[in-house]
């Protein structure tokens, strides 16, 4: 069997070699003992995949072609770290020992390869002094690039826009559930006319009636709210494992957090309210033999 | 009949204007979200594939199935290009080779600091080294093209970024250092001379790219690698088609991988851009049920509190077709009325929508998320359509089954 390393660069512990699907067509594996070949990781898609199992061996090379193939060992499967970057891509990767890397890689002829690597992890004593770390680094070492891995709020990172998205379209649907509840709402009250006129002549007063729809209106909102937090918590299992499952990932694609309960509480108990009160409105403001039909 | 039924509607509508015109605005917001996601859903590829074939090469070779670029470069590119290029059914083929290079302004600091308005004196820049033919590429919007004859000084074309964050323009000199492949980064910077500025086809907002002729940026990465290509642009001729040529290519050389545009397309499509086709089939369901859920309790409502003059129509001799069908009517006008509002309201909102997704890093600036086509609104009509009729089913069930005279009786006797 065949194994091409087509890319291999990442961080100085690891090394990500992203596989074609056409270098795996042979099944013929091997299977070996052998200590002195040397072991690799495989992804768990890896794995699935190609139907490798633990302890087969592969060959890998630095060429396209897959020219010059050297033999490593499974010793292990891996769940990549889930990367909402790269979430619908397939994770076929491998790790293996940088020395072994560089060997596969390093071209002979130019022996100042073998020292090279792509990129070095550096944990700081204190983490924050990351920033100014970066930039000593970036001016000691012209060519370099050196950036904290904490990284800061950029307004125009991929989720920073996607959360915004996100906020537009919620907007946009909570402008169509103001409009839907007070239809509903002009429509409950509507109903009522008769009743409200009949508990005026019976005197109870405007301000009272107000009270009385007030507390009615928090109810239903309160209560609407409450069965879309907990509709929405069942929901969340569901869609994260529809998720999870159409693209083989262990990211969390739906979170409910407090946070965001508390956001749609603020949002729809009020507007719950204010809806009630706009509709009762329009039939407490007429005048009492309006309201009886009289 | 319809006219007759249609009356009765708009009397009904008039007769509540309040209640009419919230169902209008709910159809028209709902509405509008569901054109929205219908623009999405098919936007993203629509603009893709316009993208690519703008640039008018319909065949990409590489040496691996990564994109274009992080796939490892292709060796002995001079003969694999020659090889390419005797096809019968080929008209041209351009071999690119990306790079990363730090560029600045030849009037920077020697220190390389920073300027004093805080200015980097340096960017990072891709650097597309192109053989000839590669000018569809981008578009030059001040100074002229690159000149693949003349053996002069190097010049480069950079983008509208490089030119603003550097100050540089036709003219200018600048210097570049690569950052190409292993040991480069101590290759010594090579002075350009800025032969104008452009507009590059697959740039995102704050990318930084520039473009110079293959020979010359082998002087800023040396010679290691010189013969590689990291991608092949290919145009077939009229008439050959995009799907023979890469078929004859995979013949030609099977350890390279040929993707037309239509293949580029059709992976965005299944893997790139499926977040979004998905979270717009999510949505669309979402707004069709909540606009259902809307016209069916308005109307739903209003018959019920109707029954007694129902009843009393029938009893003065209206059949129960012309009731039942003013219900269905009713219905139609509110989500008509609705859907017709939705149609410009969905075209402002997508802007919106669609100004805040661009400005995700590494989406060319060309590239647009909704995208206007007739099958869109075609489809947005089927949709509240049948929104319209499974709404009006359960209000239209009532008066098909209204008994008249028990209906009378009881309005009578409360």
């Amino acid at each position: 069997m065949r194994l091409r390393v087509l890319a291999a660069f990442s961080s100085a512990w690891l090394i990500s070699a992203v596989t074609t699907a056409a270098a795996f067509r042979d099944p013929a594996i091997l299977r070996s003992r052998d200590p002195a070949t040397p072991g690799l990781l495989v992804s768990r898609q890896l794995l699935q995949s190609r139907h490798l199992r633990i302890g087969d061996i592969v060959q890998l090379s630095a060429d396209p072609s897959g020219a010059n193939p050297r033999p490593f060992r499974i010793d292990g499967g891996y769940e990549p770290t889930p990367d909402p970057a790269r979430f619908a891509q397939a994770h076929l990767e491998a790790r293996l020992h940088l020395p072994d890397l560089i060997g596969l890689i390093a071209d002979p002829a130019d022996p100042a390869q073998a020292g090279t690597v792509g990129s070095i992890n550096v944990r700081l004593e204190s983490p924050a002094d990351a920033p100014a770390f970066a930039l000593d680094v970036a001016a000691r070492l012209p060519g370099t690039v050196a950036r904290p891995t904490a990284a800061p709020d950029e307004r125009n990172s991929p989720f920073v826009v996607l959360e915004r998205f996100h906020l537009a379209i919620a907007v946009v649907t909570v402008i169509g559930s103001a409009i839907f509840l007070l239809a509903l709402m002009v429509m409950l009250v509507d109903e009522r006319r008769g009743t409200v006129g009949t508990l005026r002549l019976i005197g109870l007063t405007r301000q009272r009636l107000v009270l009385q729809v007030l507390a009615e209106g928090t109810a239903i909102a309160t209560a609407g709210a409450a069965f879309g937090i907990l509709f929405a918590l069942g929901a969340e299992g569901f869609f994260n494992r529809f998720f999870q499952w159409r693209y083989d990932t262990a990211l969390v694609f739906l979170r409910i957090t407090p946070r965001v309960i508390g956001q749609s509480l603020l949002l729809a108990v009020p507007l719950g309210i204010v809806a009630s009160l706009v509709a009762s409105w329009t039939i407490l403001r007429q005048p009492l033999l309006g309201l009886i039909r009289r | 009949m319809l006219l007759r039924s249609l009356r009765l509607a708009a009397l009904s509508l008039v007769r509540q204007p309040t209640r009419a015109i919230l169902g209008v605005l709910g159809v028209a917001a709902v509405g509008a979200l569901l054109f929205d996601m219908l623009l999405l859903s098919r936007g993203l590829v629509l603009s893709f594939r316009d993208l690519l074939d703008r640039v008018g090469f319909d065949v990409r070779v590489l040496a691996s199935d990564s994109p274009a670029f992080s796939a490892p470069p292709m060796p002995d590119a001079t003969r694999l290009g020659r090889s390419l290029s005797a096809l019968p059914e080929v008209e041209a083929v351009v071999r690119l080779r990306f790079e990363d290079v730090e560029i600045e302004a030849s009037s920077a600091p020697a220190s390389g600091d920073d300027r004093p308005d805080g200015v980097p004196a340096r960017h990072v820049a891709g650097f597309i080294g192109a053989g000839t033919t590669a000018r569809s590429l981008w578009t030059i919007v001040e100074g002229r093209d690159l000149s693949f004859d003349a053996a002069g000084d190097p010049t480069v074309i950079v983008n509208r970024h490089v030119g603003q964050g550097l100050g540089v323009g036709p003219g200018s000199s600048v210097w570049v250092r690569g950052r190409c492949a292993a040991g480069s980064q101590a290759m010594p910077p090579v002075r350009f001379t800025v032969a104008g500025i452009a507009d590059f086809a697959y740039d995102s907002g704050g990318a930084s790219t520039l473009a110079g002729r293959l020979e010359d940026l082998l002087r800023v990465c040396g010679a290691g690698g010189a013969d590689v290509a990291d991608l092949f642009l290919v145009r077939s001729r009229v008439g050959a088609g995009a799907d023979a040529v890469a078929a004859r290519i995979r013949q030609a050389h099977p350890e390279l991988h040929v993707l037309t545009n239509e293949d580029l397309v059709e992976r965005f499509s299944r893997i790139e851009f499926s977040y979004f086709r998905q979270l717009s089939v999510v949505l669309a369901t979402v707004t069709l049920f909540f606009g259902f859920l809307l016209i069916a309790v308005l109307l739903t409502v209003s018959v019920n509190q109707r029954l007694g003059e129902i009843a009393a129509l029938r009893a003065l001799g209206l059949s129960r077709a012309r009731v039942v069908s003013g219900v269905l009517v009713e219905s139609a006008l509110l989500v008509g009325a609705g859907g017709a509002l939705a149609v410009p309201l969905g075209a402002a909102l997508s802007f919106w929508l669609d100004g805040i997704l661009r400005a995700m890093p590494g989406v060319p600036v060309e590239l647009r998320f909704f995208v206007f086509e007739p099958r869109a609104l075609a489809i947005h009509a089927a949709l509240l359509l049948v929104a319209a009729i499974g709404a009006a089913a359960y209000p239209m069930w009532i008066v098909a089954v209204l008994p008249i005279a028990a209906t009378l009786r009881r309005e009578v006797v409360s």
